[in-house]
């Protein structure tokens, strides 16, 4: 960038009644010729050169921290390396990867990741879509409302997780405590001891701390949609429903977008909840793919095979963000 | 600390005068962002340790070693104590504690890291029974044979979970053993079998409809269930490895299905439970048995906080096996042992032989109910203060390790899951047992 102050040092010896603006924008003027030209472009030249000089320190560290752990990873899938095993990494080709297909866990946790994204996103979009509706409208004590509502979203992920894992105790958590209380079915259920309950009660506690989160960001878009188009509407007689799927649905795209991409690239690597309330149990049907890769580096201290997964984790990150982009430029052009 | 040359350069030489200001406000930029790169880079560098084991510093020098070491509570403030009386002893050396995770499988991941990052501390290191092998197979503990410790002085099944390839590498530091307390109002004779475990608890629910249980036992998928499994009678001795599945282990892991899904004896909960519901479940007096460590008999002796339920009417024995052998309650307790890369191991060692000093272990078994692991420290004095560490003996007689492997870990893993669902009622034992058996044998295969 060219500041002001340097574009008037730079002309100022040579022509100093003229404007700094024009060498500001950098475009060479009809009277700009000659060879204060040749001067400009270097000058734009060293500009550019400076620019680089600029952010090199942050792309040394952006290099150092995301770049080299990654390909340092990706390197690591081809080795054969068990960090306490006492020999040293040899390289194994594509042992590692070919070691995902045949490895009787990877699929069932893949299929359970899939099945808990799409679930707790849809979830979490449609409860949070209906709060941040809620939370548009003006009522009083809204900005307290909108602080509380928030809340969840601070408490660490993993506290929350143990929390709930408590409350869904039988004998000490207040879950079948209201249940049995209001003479509900489930009362007696040992929630963490069988599949579908212990991934009912891991969607619970996932959907109780992301929904906010869905919420705030559709609140946001929501407050950027101009009064006056509802007015239009309301003159042309268009009813709630009709206004909420012809104007506020379509004009929320962006905002929807932005919080579905996050919402369901931090629901495919869902790891902390699964690892505190079940440790992938009971047996294996709570595990998850994040939680197989933590295993394969922590507990088999194996960082060939968990960098495999890792790659396999990042590439297929890679492919639903890839798809929500597409999905959002075709939409964008309509 | 790297040097960069373009905080060195005079700022402005290069151009003409009229740039000059503009230069040195460029090059201050530079310097600015570099500065702190160079410092981002340096934090990053620091952290890689020496090759192998520094210069050792004599144990009469002046220094400070580091006692990596798991304490909250009783435990944390007896291992303080122990610190202040050996600081006393030994004006010259200075210990810091460096507090580990209570749960032992984040504990060992975190030391994990340390050795794998090379570092030089901390130097000495409390260690789960079964970590030593672990840590000794990649060279990450020192060996302790050149110090000549007396073996004979601790109990055997402890000091063998040290053992690695011929080299001593850890220290019993206490031990600990999984049995099955009872209660003595409630249950007239000890049991001496498992049938009648189950039929004195069936008894003993019917006739008193306040208890909720007649066994607990931790049944949630961590390191709990393999001990569980093993002080019910598994057999997971290394010779067993190469082929769990065989009748006795069906006959445990049947045993465990069956207290829960046949005679409901114990809760469907029990699949979630650690040692702490089973602790509550035993204290609040809602189960006549329960299968738990022995800190629980100092809890329910003791008279601050008091659980009336209980007090005094504590009993403790092996659980018997239901195959008829010999009894084995599941061998736990923490070791001792040194970092390979310390450079303060004579002062390391001299701290090591305080800890487990007669008086030390019994000041840290009065304070804290961690049962000695050196057997001359079972005295009159010890009886006096905590009586009940005469009935513990027995339990501790049949105490039993946990396979010493390199790879205990990762068997450790395939076994809870293949416990965690029997107890789900997902797998059949012979099923789980047959799913889980080729792993285990690959795994310990590996182990050479």
């Amino acid at each position: 960038m060219t500041s002001p102050q340097e574009s008037a040092a730079t002309a100022g010896p040579v022509t100093p009644a003229r404007p700094a603006a024009a060498s500001a924008i950098g475009r060479p003027t009809p009277d700009d010729r000659g060879p204060r030209d040749r001067r400009h472009y270097s000058l734009l030249a060293r500009d550019r050169r400076f620019g680089y000089l600029l952010v090199a320190p942050a792309t040394l560290v952006l290099l150092a921290i995301t770049a080299y752990p990654l390909i340092y990873n990706i390197w690591n899938s081809f080795q054969r390396d068990v960090i306490n095993s006492g020999i040293p990494p040899t390289f194994a080709g594509g042992e590692n990867y070919k070691r995902i297909f045949t490895d009787n866990q990877f699929v069932p946790a893949l299929a359970h990741t899939a099945g808990f994204t799409v679930v707790s996103v849809a979830v979490e979009t449609v409860v949070g879509l209906a709060l941040a509706l809620a939370l548009n409208r003006k009522f009083r004590g809204r900005g307290l409302v909108r602080a509380a509502i928030f809340i969840p979203w601070a408490v660490p992920t993993v506290v929350s997780a143990q929390l709930w894992k408590t409350m869904f105790d039988p004998q000490t958590g207040w879950v079948n405590y209201v249940l049995t209380s209001l003479h509900l079915p489930l009362a007696n259920t040992t929630w963490l001891a069988e599949k579908w309950t212990a991934w009912g009660a891991i969607l619970v506690a996932d959907a109780w701390r992301n929904t906010p989160f869905m919420a705030i960001v559709l609140l946001a878009g929501l407050q950027v949609i101009p009064n006056d188009i509802y007015e239009a509407a309301r003159i042309d007689g268009a009813n709630a429903w009709r206004t909420f799927l012809r104007l506020t649905l379509p004009l929320l795209r962006p905002a929807l977008m932005v919080a579905l991409i996050f919402r369901t690239l931090s629901s495919f690597l869902i790891f902390d909840v699964v690892y505190a309330m079940t440790g992938g149990g009971p047996g294996t049907s709570t595990s998850v793919l994040s939680y197989l890769n933590w295993q394969a580096f922590f507990v088999y201290a194996d960082y060939g095979y968990g960098g495999a997964i890792s790659v396999a984790l990042v590439v297929i990150a890679l492919v639903i963000a890839a798809a929500y982009v597409r999905v959002f430029r075709s939409e964008q052009v309509l | 600390m790297m040097k960069w040359p373009g905080t060195a350069r005079p700022a402005g030489r290069s151009g003409s005068h009229s740039v000059v200001s503009a230069h040195r406000n460029r090059a201050l930029a530079v310097a600015l962002s570099l500065t702190t790169a160079g410092a981002l880079a340096a934090a990053g560098c620091s952290s890689s340790g020496s090759a192998s084991a520094g210069k050792q510093v004599p144990a009469s020098a002046k220094q400070t070693i580091v006692f990596a070491t798991q304490g909250l509570g009783a435990e944390g403030t007896a291992t303080q104590a122990a610190v202040k009386a050996f600081e006393k002893a030994h004006p010259n050396i200075k210990v810091s504690i460096l507090t580990l995770s209570p749960t032992a499988d984040v504990a060992y991941q975190q030391l994990t890291q340390r050795f794998t990052a090379g570092s030089s501390t901390p130097d000495v290191i409390t260690s789960d029974v079964i970590w030593p092998s672990t840590f000794a197979r990649p060279g990450w503990l020192a060996n302790l044979t050149k110090f000549h410790p007396d073996t004979s002085a601790f109990f055997p099944g402890q000091m063998a979970t040290g053992q690695y390839k011929g080299g001593i590498y850890a220290i019993p530091w206490f031990i600990n053993a999984e049995g099955l307390y009872y209660r003595t109002d409630l249950i007239k004779t000890p049991p001496t079998t498992a049938a009648q475990v189950f039929r004195d608890a069936i008894a003993a629910m019917k006739a008193d409809p306040k208890l909720k249980e007649g066994l607990a036992f931790e049944g949630d998928k961590y390191e709990g269930a393999v001990t569980a499994f093993q002080s019910f009678g598994g057999q997971i001795q290394p010779a067993n490895l190469n082929n769990i599945n065989n009748p006795s282990n069906v006959a445990v892991l049947t045993m465990m299905y069956d207290a829960v899904h046949k005679y409901h004896i114990a809760p469907t909960a029990v699949s979630t439970w650690e040692e702490s519901q089973v602790q509550s479940a035993w204290l609040s007096g809602q189960t006549p048995f329960a299968l738990n460590w022995p800190y629980i008999f100092a809890l329910s002796q003791g008279s601050n906080p008091s659980y009336p339920a209980v007090k005094n009417h504590t009993g403790w024995v092996p659980f018997p096996n239901p195959t008829g052998g010999k009894p084995q309650a599941s061998l736990g307790g923490d070791d001792l042992v040194m970092n390979a890369k310390s450079t303060h191991q004579a002062a390391a060692w001299q701290f090591i032989q305080y800890l487990t000093s007669d008086q030390a272990q019994i000041a840290r078994a009065i304070a804290a109910g961690d049962p000695p692991a050196v057997k001359s420290a079972y005295t009159t004095q010890l009886y006096a203060a905590a009586p009940y560490f005469k009935q513990e003996q027995a339990v501790f007689s049949a105490a039993t390790p946990r396979p010493v492997t390199p790879v205990y870990t990762q068997i450790s893993s395939q076994l809870q899951t293949m416990i965690s669902s029997v107890l789900s009622g997902q797998a059949t034992p012979s099923a789980a047992l047959s799913a889980t058996a080729p792993t285990v044998k690959q795994l310990q295969q590996t182990a050479g």
